[in-house]
Order: C-alpha cells, then structure tokens, then sequence
C-alpha cells in the first residue's frame, strides 16, 4: 500500500470558489447553493457515475444482507463431506450443477470443486468479508492520516518534521514483505486462542491501514499547508480559538473534498489488496474470502471455469465500480477539472 | 525415509489427504484406475553383468526434460547427503554409483543387483561383517579409476552427521557400523584419521572393501543402493559444501550445471563403460530437470502434446487433470506406488484403545482426501497394516475383521466405552489452502463422530512441531500423524523407526516392552524368517495395541511425452523410471 491512491495535485479545492456565473441562472432570483449541492448536482447528471453507484450499492446490499441472503436461497457455508458429491477429479457431478450438469435451485451459483461447498453461500459472504474489511481499513487509515496530516501541516516545526520522517519512513516498508512477516507472527501468538478467526481479521485490517494512511497524510499536509496562511484561519487565530477547535470547526470543513476523494479511491485498493493476500494465503483464512476462491479456482479452469470466474467478476466488477464512482466524484467536487 | 518432497507442503497436505476406495469397492474398479500392487525389489540377482539388457526399441539421443510440480529438490548433490525421493531417484539412476543398485524392468519391478560391486557382498555368518569386492572397470568422469580407498572414504564420510545432518547416514551408518561412538566422520572429527576407523577396511590391489558392524546388519545389501555408500573423492576434493554443487559423476551422466530448487543438466559421460553397469543405459543425451515447475501449468503442456511436451516427463498430475489424463494418455499415465504409508498417531499415553478405534471410524477418509486434492483410489488408498504393499512380509489382516470407513455410529459407541476424554486436538499446516480445506472436513466428519475437535494452525512443517518434545502446543495434542516411506522393502526400514520406544518418528509416543524386544530380537534370526518376522510384529502391533491409525497408502501419478520411450515407473524409489526411458526418434 506504498503507493499512493490518489495524488494531490488531482484532488478537489472545496474553498475555490466557482469562476464566473453559472449560465442557469440568467434572468432568475439568484439563489445561494452550497458547494457539496452543486457538486451533488454534477454528480447526479454524470450516467457513468449513477450506473457505479448503482453496482456499489448493490455489493453493499450483498454485504449487509449476507446472511438474510443465504437464508433466502437455502444455502449456507457449512463445511461438507465432499466425496459424496465429487467426480474422481474433484469436480462436481452432473446432478449437483455445472460443469457437467445444469444449475439447480439447491445451489444456483453450484458447488465448489474439491470441497463441495456451496457457491452462492461463499460468493455472498466473500462479498461481505471484502467490502467489511476494506471499509473498516479505509475508517482507519483516513482517521490516522487526516489526524497526522492536520496535525503536521498546521503546527508545522520539529512536530512537522517528526510526522514527515515517519511517513516517509512507512513509506519505504515493503507492504507485502510486511504482511508476510506479519502472518506467521500473529499465528504464533494466537493459535491457541478460540478468536483466531477474529484476531486474524483485525491483523489484516491493522496491516491495510497501517501501510494505507501515508499519502492521506501528506495530501492533507499539503492542503493544510495552504489553508493555514488564509484569512479566516489568521482571523480564528487571533480571536485566539484554541487549536483543537480551530483543526475541526475552521480547517476540517474545507478539506472535505480531498478526503471523500481519498477515500473513494482507498477502498478498491484495500479490496483488491484483501483478496491480493487471501490469494497468497497471508490474509484470511478462516474466513471465505473472495481471493481464496481464485486461488483454488485456478488449477479447475480447464474442467470448471464457472467456479473461477465468480470471485473473479465479484472483484473486478467491485474494484471497477468503486475507482470510476472515485473519479466522478473527484469530477464533480473539484470545478477546475471539468470535463 | 521420510517423504521430503515438497516437505511443508506434503508434510500437511498428506497426512490431511486421505484415501478413498475403502472397504467394499476395493481395488481395480472398472477402468477408473486402480491402487497396482507390486513386489518392491523383493528380489535380488547378485549375478547381474553389464551390459544392461537392453530396452526393446530403444534408440540414442534427443533431450529429455523432467518437469518435478511444487518439489523443490535437493539443496546439494551430495551424494552422502541425499536422503529424499526426488534426489535420489534421479542421482542414483544418473550420476552416482553405490555398491548395489536396483533393476527395473518394464514392468516397473525392480531387482537389487550389484553396482560397483560384482556381487551383492559377502557376509560372516551373524552378518556382522560384509566384504565387497569391486569392479575394475568403473571410473570417474575424469576417466580415472574407482578405487577401494575413494569407496571405502564415500563410506566414512557417512558417518558425518554435523557435516552430513539430512543424511541417511544418520540412520544407518551411525547405527550399525562399528566404531561409531568413537568415530565422528572426517570432517568433524580431526583427531582420528579416517582410515584408522575400524568400521572400514579398504585393499586397493585386491579391490576390496569390507564393513565391520556393530550389530548384526542383514540389510546391508539394500544399504549399499544407496549413493551415500559410495565413492567420494579422496582429500579436500570432496570437501562439503563445495562438493555438493559441483560433485564427480562417475555414472552414465554428469553434471553440466545445477541451480538448487531451480533446475539441473545431466549431459552424456563418455568416462562410463556400460559394460561396468548391470542395470544402467545412456540413451538420451541430455536431461533437463526443471524443479518447483509450476502444478497447473506442466499438466496443461503436458495434456497439450506439443513439441516441448513431446520428450518431457513431470513427475506429477494435479487431482484436477487427472480424468483428462486418463482420456488423453493412455499408457503415458503412469501409476506407481511409493511404499509410503501415512498414519493418525493418537497419544499413546492420553488416550485409550477404544478412543483410538473411534478414530479409525470417525476420521472421514474418502472426504479429507478429495478435500486436499486427490485422486479416490488412485493417488491415496485406505491402509490397512503398518507396511505398504510391496514390502517384504507384509501381512494381510484386518483389525476388525474389515476395512476401516467412515462410520459416525460405530465411533460414537467405541468413545462411550472409552475412559477418555473425547477431545482430538491436532494440528494442520497453515499456508496450504488444501491443508486447511483437508482441517476443515476433517473436523466435521469427527465432530459427527462425537470427538470434540481442536485443530490449531501452524505456519511450519507440522513435524518441527511433533518431534519437539518441548513444544508447549505439541503437549497438548491428543493426535499426532506421521508418513513414512520404506529405504528398502524390508520392515526394519519402516516399524523400528515409528513403533520402537523413544524413536524420533514415534510422534505418539508409543512404548510397549513387548514390542522393543521383539524388534530387537529380528536381526538376530535366520535371514530368511525376518520378514515374516516383521509382518508377525506389525499385526502384533495392530490388532493388541492399535497405537496409530494407517490411513493411507501412497501411489504417484507420472506423465510422459508421446515421443519418451519405455514410460515407466520405478516401484524401489517411486521415481520415473529414470536408468530405461529415450527420446524416440
């Protein structure tokens, strides 16, 4: 997660005010809008946008309703003996589903090879893993590197020089030699623990934001940089609001733009790096993951390509969605870059 | 010896992946591909010449190449360091020459006859002592001759387990031959000159060699197939660990170049008589082994039939192509037994035989092993005795009278009886996706059976944790496992080293009096009453005590290109039948 997810001289500037007249308003009562309702507005009229809104709501629903979902269709993740339902090969027979047979209303997405568990049931809560563990990651980073950010730009001096050698110095460790090392390190300490499953999850979480937050902290460094010269936080200086106060009441409002873009590009990193480490068998494993279904996807294509393209179009759909809904957005809050 | 293949892998996934082809619909099923049984070098022909009888149709030249799927081979040549599959079968077909060897016909039978020896060694009468006389005629890569002294060196050099630790040496030499306590091998011991240690005398005008026990050692003529007892160059020529990357070849092929884990090139040595050998051929000119090859992609070259498949081998077929194989290859699918058994071993002393027989009906063969990937009945066959078909003796019984299957009912009434704790805490391989798959049916098909399940990841070799006697969670396992496959088809390659009190591999920690003795008491009889000796002690073993679980037995799957000839097997070394294929022309 060194690189950076999204550069700042590609970020929105909220407090610039829009140049010249809006030609909508010719002849009428000038009526004030603020600057999220224009940009709202922006978005709204953007198809792209609206078709990956679209899909991003539709993996939330999934995410959210996981369990109400399988429930639904009569399946669920439970472990199975598979022999019963296998071909000497590992691959499903005819009557439980492709690839030699039909889909079923048993299991509508089949089964796996191998292990014969059911499709749907694991693409839903694979779903549901990504998305929790890439949003959580997400929360975390922009919280660490909004408060570092803040903190660094404004107070500026040994304070700002301390948080820039620590970002630089997080940027130079390799984020998936740490995650490697990482692993066999929380399994030692906590095999023995009946919350492995949970450990291992916030291991993951910990491991995403703590090598995520980097770029947020220097973007909004640099946009706190700019802020701080300006007249109302020279005016809110002198009225002698104390800084805490002036951090969130004064500056935070005006770097909205900037972290709602971040944010919307962090998360498909953050998925795509979850089902990155779940592929290489570091990230999680006790629970089903989307990356893990590839992993063992792949040596079936040639039998069974179904089983691989499921986690497949999951993610790419996913990761696709949430990049082109992070550049509309980018679009519509910063005017200078209008298309 | 221990399956090193690839070892953290195998280690797990094996002992997870259990066999199919249970009880009723045994072996030879339709044409599905059957478990073939075979004799394993039971035989010997101590008369053998070179020649080699040649292979039918055989022609010279062309380039073999030898993909080996998730196996990342030897780390050196060495030959006094060789103690796994891979790198055995391959060296000992190719490169490095022993006092003895194995045969193998076209069939896949092998037969023990001499190497470097003319004979397969002649013993005192309690065979504690063995001489060999060598051939003439044997060299070096060089061209120089093999002498008595390099020979008699290759076997003090065995002796070495701090310069040697993965050696079997450890095992043997150490054990058996004479003068061990006082002789460390040559290179950590620097007090006593090598050739002063008595467990070794060499006469280079006679040609001979001879080797002093410390205790009757009938098996010496399978020992002597080994490359370690064979030649190393004399002085600091064979100095390890240079000499591992950079060894002398004195057999049909030498060394062009060796990456470890990556690949190896055995080109044509002129140096080599044939007439020296009684088992080995040169017919290809080249051979390129391609180590840790990627599983998925040499299944599709070797499924696509294209130029560079066409004079491949891959010692190896993923569970997943294995019906197309079976459409596509016809005979260029190979199935060879390895002689390998692997096995649940319950703590003997935390557990009692009711809760261990409860295992045998509450562990879900057939699942587990289509869960981590196998072929039911072909690649992974249910146990039913501590020796693999093909060894020597191996006794044919039933501890209950049939075959173990999965049988939920039986278990829950066998833990009723039971006076422990219904609690299997065992230990499964973290990073394998299988492994973990092969945990978690594993865990729901006992946890059917009654057993209160607690399997713990780990992230190494489970066997780092089973032969510690330190580790905190390996005290806390209930059940432990351990593979093993056979150095040659005898029974002393195989239950001493999991069944004698305090052996390392003994990860259940069983311990019967009566059994040690019996085992001690085998080298003492008559040569020819040992295996039956064997097969006596492992029903013995089995049916009164019941101290571990035989899940399965192991059989490999090898594909050959269609221009390879002879594709075959080797069942001594459940290897690619290395010393007979060519490239057709």
């Amino acid at each position: 997660m060194s690189a950076e997810t999204a550069g700042p001289e590609t970020l929105g500037h909220l407090s610039d005010e829009p140049k010249g007249e809006d030609p909508g308003t010719k002849g009428r009562t000038i009526t004030g809008k603020s600057p999220l309702r224009i940009a709202m507005g922006r978005l709204l009229r953007d198809k792209i946008a609206l078709v990956c809104m679209a899909v991003v709501l539709f993996f939330v629903f999934i995410a959210v309703f996981a369990g109400p979902l399988q429930k639904l269709f009569g399946v669920n993740t439970d472990t199975v003996l598979p022999a019963q339902f296998l071909e000497l090969g590992g691959v499903p027979r005819a009557e439980y589903g492709p690839p030699y047979g039909p889909l079923t209303m048993e299991h509508p997405f089949g089964i796996a090879p191998r292990t014969a568990t059911d499709n749907l049931a694991f693409w839903l809560e694979g779903a549901q893993n990504s998305l929790q563990i890439a949003a959580i990651a997400t929360i975390l980073a922009m919280l660490l590197g909004v408060t570092l950010g803040l903190l660094g730009g404004f107070l500026g001096g040994a304070v700002d020089r301390f948080l820039t050698f620590v970002t630089d110095f997080f940027l130079t460790l390799p984020f998936i030699l740490a995650a490697l090392t990482i692993a066999p390190i929380i399994n030692e300490r906590f095999r023995d623990s009946p919350n492995y499953a949970t450990v291992q999850v916030v291991a993951l979480i910990g491991v995403l934001a703590g090598f995520g937050w980097m770029s947020v902290a220097r973007l909004i460094r640099g946009e706190v940089l700019s802020l701080r010269e300006r007249e109302f936080v020279q005016a809110a200086r002198v009225m002698g609001m104390p800084t805490g106060r002036l951090l969130i009441k004064e500056l935070l409002p005006n770097l909205v733009a900037p972290i709602v873009v971040a944010s919307s590009l962090m998360l498909p990193a953050f998925v795509s790096a979850e089902a990155g480490l779940a592929f290489l068998g570091i990230g999680v494993t006790t629970r089903p993951s989307w990356g893990q279904t590839l992993n063992q996807g792949i040596s079936f294509f040639e039998p069974y390509p179904l089983y691989l393209y499921q986690p497949l179009i999951g993610i790419v759909l996913l990761v696709l969605a949430l990049n082109l809904l992070g550049d509309a957005l980018r679009d519509a809050l910063d005017p200078k870059t209008r298309r | 010896m221990r399956r090193t293949k690839p070892l953290a892998a195998l280690a797990v996934a094996s002992l997870l992946a259990l066999a199919a082809c249970g009880s009723g619909d045994g072996p030879g099923e339709g044409t599905e591909g059957s478990f073939g049984e075979t004799d394993a070098g039971k035989d010997k022909d101590p008369n053998a010449e070179g020649p080699a009888p040649e292979v039918e149709g055989a022609e010279s030249g062309g380039t073999i190449t030898v993909f080996l799927p998730g196996d990342y081979g030897p780390d050196d040549l060495d030959p006094t360091n060789g103690w796994s599959v891979t790198g055995n079968s391959i060296q000992q077909a190719l490169t490095s020459r022993s006092l003895t060897q194995y045969r193998v016909d076209s069939d896949g039978n092998a037969t023990l006859v001499p190497d470097l020896a003319v004979d397969l060694g002649q013993p005192n009468d309690d065979y504690t002592q063995w001489t060999f006389q060598l051939r003439d005629n044997a060299s070096w890569e060089d061209g120089s001759p093999i002498t008595a002294e390099e020979v008699a060196f290759g076997i003090a050099r065995s002796m070495d387990s701090t310069a040697f630790p993965g050696g079997p040496g450890t095992e043997y030499s150490t054990q058996f031959f004479a003068g061990a306590d006082e002789f460390e091998g040559p290179y950590t011991d620097k007090d006593t000159d090598w050739t002063e240690w008595e467990g070794v005398e060499f006469d280079n005008d006679a040609n001979t060699v001879t080797i002093n026990m410390s205790k009757s050692f009938p098996d010496m003529d399978y020992w002597g197939a080994f490359m370690a007892i064979g030649p190393a160059p004399l002085g600091k020529a064979s100095n390890p660990p240079a000499y591992g990357q950079n060894i002398m070849s004195n057999g049909p092929y030498k060394v062009e170049s060796f990456k470890a884990q990556d690949e190896l090139v055995l080109v044509k040595n002129d140096q080599w008589d044939p007439e020296s050998d009684p088992a080995r051929h040169q017919y290809a000119d080249k051979f390129i082994f391609k180590f840790n090859a990627d599983p998925d992609q040499t299944d599709q070259i070797m499924l696509s039939d294209n130029t560079e498949s066409q004079t491949a081998i891959s010692n190896d077929l993923s569970a997943s192509s294995y019906q197309k194989a079976l459409d596509t290859l016809g005979d260029r699918l190979v199935q060879q037994s390895a002689q390998c058994t692997g096995f649940l071993y319950p703590d003997y002393e935390k557990t009692d035989l009711a809760f261990r027989k409860a295992i045998a009906y509450g562990y879900p063969y057939e699942d587990v092993w289509a869960a981590t990937g196998q072929v039911p009945g072909v690649t992974r066959v249910q146990a039913n005795s501590i020796m693999p078909p093909g060894m020597a003796g191996k006794p044919d019984y039933f501890v209950d009278g049939e075959a173990f299957s999965y049988d939920p009912e039986k278990a829950k009434e066998l833990l009723a009886e039971s006076e422990v704790e219904p609690l299997y805490s065992a230990i499964y391989y973290e990073p394998d996706p299988l492994a973990v798959a092969g945990a978690k049916v594993a865990q729901k098909g006992l946890e059917e059976a009654g057993f209160t399940v607690k399997y713990t990841p780990v992230q190494e070799s489970p066997y780092s944790t089973w032969t510690n006697p330190d580790d905190k969670l390996n005290k806390s396992l209930t059940v432990r496992g351990v593979n093993w496959c056979s150095d040659w088809p005898s029974g002393s390659t195989f239950i001493p080293s999991l069944f004698r009190g305090g052996a390392t591999y003994n990860t259940g920690g069983f311990a019967e009096e009566s059994i040690d003795e019996m085992i001690a008491e085998v080298p003492n009889l008559p040569i020819e009453e040992q295996a039956d000796a064997w097969g006596e002690i492992d029903e013995k073993i089995m049916t009164e005590f019941f101290p571990a679980i035989p899940v399965n037995y192991y059989n490999n799957l090898f594909t050959f290109g269609s221009k390879i000839g002879n594709p075959s097997g080797d069942e001594a070394l459940g290897a690619p039948n290395y010393k007979n294929v060519f490239v057709m022309q």
